[in-house]
């Protein structure tokens, strides 16, 4: 059965989309990331315009971080003070992007920005995950060499920044730069690749900020909501690329595959898991890149000026 | 009484018709198509009624849409990478562009022919590039045309259909032409041509609208005329649905 998207203005089968957001869902319930970054590539593949894609998987987003940022709201693993300074940078990084959006679309440059962005962070995870997957595969079959690497608690050159602030949900007492920074990245990220840029945030929580591993998702997903909410609103007044019937179709999916993924993820092994999730990035991230450097069917494109594209 | 009349009026019109020059009438089975959601592609159907044909006359159909402004990049390799580069702007492209005919076009007339009488994806794509347009040396078309015409044609916008129209007795012809699921909206023009000894002898046009409707266009029109209200339909949406799947999946 096919359906017409009214803003991407292509017709496409809605139980692709249906599935869609279900496979992604289920990925993204089974292993707590947002999918984002597997969503918006699988809908350039189907044929839906880069910018009706990146907008419109913002849009998901909202949904699913809702979701996830009341569960974790409701069991108070959620730091709302550091969120909300997280959150100022990513409101500001989402009106930059938004604005660096329009102009590359102008400029006739932005499905290049979007695959080169996407090849990038889609290979640095992709590799990271698959790496750190494989290793602990191989410490599982090592008991030896399971140690912990905890309680080291140096962040150097971050504690030397002046403008401090006390979290006492995370416990930590720390410059309010790092936070404003790295939530401006990530609101560029979700307005650029449509993502809600947990896989960046997370580590960067962890590994920069130093905060308590069971407050930084509900954290990170608290601030992607307010994020995604911001960049679907601004997306949809300023370059109207958000598809609601598409946005509604994934989310559909997109719940229901969650919840099973959850489900599903209690009984199996998380590292072969992991290894699979990180070749199907590595996968996606090499499709990606070889239609930038493969010789193109037709090396002229053409694009129709100002407006949206088909 | 009233039977005499139109018996008087025919007998008055007959002889006229005999002498006078040929022409055509056509109608569309719908003057306005309606994109809706379900929307996958339809057949046109035009219908029509030629006076003074002969057998050995032909009829050409050609359905444009609303031309719009185009920009086509060449792509370059830099780096490894291809990119878009030498961008060249064109003002009033047609949008769609199809021809159906009662034989192949090349036996109804020749390509100069046809071009005279701005018939062809070739002819039109030149007539209204404006001044960008610079048609290469005989028998090379620009490059930048030919990409316009290679992205529609794949598209299934352009369509230069080698047959598509009937000839049934008495003078009267039926045109299908197909609009793909991708059919652009606004105002389209069908021009119906007579064909004589490679001229055109006769010609009438009659025009389509075709737009979005239903849920579609409401959509559609709510993006684009208060974006402001849509944005912030599209968040509150997806909020709600986080909160629903929330509260079903807390249940359990």
């Amino acid at each position: 059965m096919q359906i017409y998207l009214p803003i991407a203005e292509i017709s496409v089968n809605i139980f692709l989309l249906l599935g869609l957001g279900l496979g992604v869902g289920f990925l993204s319930g089974m292993f707590g990331v947002g999918g984002g970054f597997l969503m918006t590539p699988l809908l350039f593949f189907i044929g839906v315009p880069p910018a009706v894609a990146v907008s419109t998987e913002a849009n998901q987003i909202v949904a699913s971080s809702a979701s996830g940022a009341l569960a974790h709201w409701k069991r108070k693993t959620l730091d709302i003070k550091m969120g909300s300074l997280l959150l100022v940078g990513g409101s500001a990084g989402s009106i930059f992007g938004v604005q660096l959006f329009a102009f590359l679309r102008s400029l006739g440059q932005i499905d290049l920005i979007i695959s080169l962005s996407y090849v990038s962070f889609l290979g640095i995870v992709g590799g990271l995950m698959f790496v750190e997957s494989a290793r602990s595969i191989l410490k599982r079959n090592d008991p030896a060499s399971a140690r912990s690497r905890t309680g080291h608690r140096k962040r150097g050159w971050i504690d030397r920044l002046p403008f401090k602030m006390r979290f006492p949900a995370s416990g930590l007492y720390i410059s309010v730069i790092p936070p404003v920074l790295i939530g401006f990245f990530v609101g560029t990220l979700a307005a650029i690749m449509g993502v809600g840029g947990g896989f960046v945030m997370v580590p960067a929580m962890i590994y920069i900020l130093r905060m308590p591993t069971n407050v930084v998702v509900g954290t990170s997903l608290f601030q992607i909501l307010f994020v995604t909410a911001l960049t679907t609103f601004l997306q949809a007044t300023q370059n109207q690329t958000v598809d609601v019937v598409l946005a509604v179709l994934l989310i559909i999916g997109g719940v229901i595959g969650a919840q099973l993924g959850a489900r599903a993820g209690r009984n199996v092994k998380a590292e072969e898991l992991r290894a699979l999730l990180a070749m199907m990035v590595l996968a996606v991230c090499f499709k990606l890149g070889w239609d930038l450097v493969a010789q193109p069917s037709d090396l002229f494109v053409v694009l129709p000026r100002g407006g949206e594209g088909h | 009484m009233l039977s005499g009349l139109i018996l008087g009026l025919a007998l008055q019109v007959q002889p006229q018709i005999a002498n006078e020059a040929p022409g055509i009438v056509a109608a569309l089975t719908h003057e306005t198509v309606e994109i809706r959601e379900d929307f996958a592609g339809m057949e046109l159907v035009l219908y029509g009624a030629t006076r003074g044909m002969t057998i050995q006359d032909e009829v050409v159909v050609v359905l444009r849409g609303p031309g719009r402004e185009l920009r086509v990049m060449q792509k370059a390799r830099s780096f490894g990478i291809w990119v878009n580069s030498a961008p060249r702007e064109f003002e009033d492209i047609p949008s769609y562009y199809a021809i159906a005919t009662s034989l192949p076009l090349s036996d109804i007339a020749t390509p100069e022919q046809l071009a005279g009488s701005g018939i062809g994806l070739t002819a039109t794509l030149v007539g209204n590039a404006g001044d960008g347009a610079t048609i290469g040396e005989t028998g090379q078309p620009d490059p930048y045309l030919a990409a316009i015409a290679r992205s529609g044609l794949r598209a299934n916008v352009y369509a230069e259909a080698q047959r598509g129209v009937e000839i049934l007795d008495g003078g009267l012809f039926r045109a299908t032409i197909a609009l793909p699921p991708l059919t652009p909206v606004g105002n389209y023009v069908a021009e119906v041509y007579l064909f004589r000894d490679g001229r055109a002898i006769a010609s009438r046009s009659t025009s389509l609208r075709v737009e979005k409707a239903g849920i579609e266009r409401f959509v559609y029109e709510t993006a684009h005329e208060r974006p402001m209200l849509y944005g912030l339909f599209c968040v509150f949406i997806a909020m709600i649905a986080g909160y629903a799947a929330n509260l079903a999946f807390s249940r359990r």
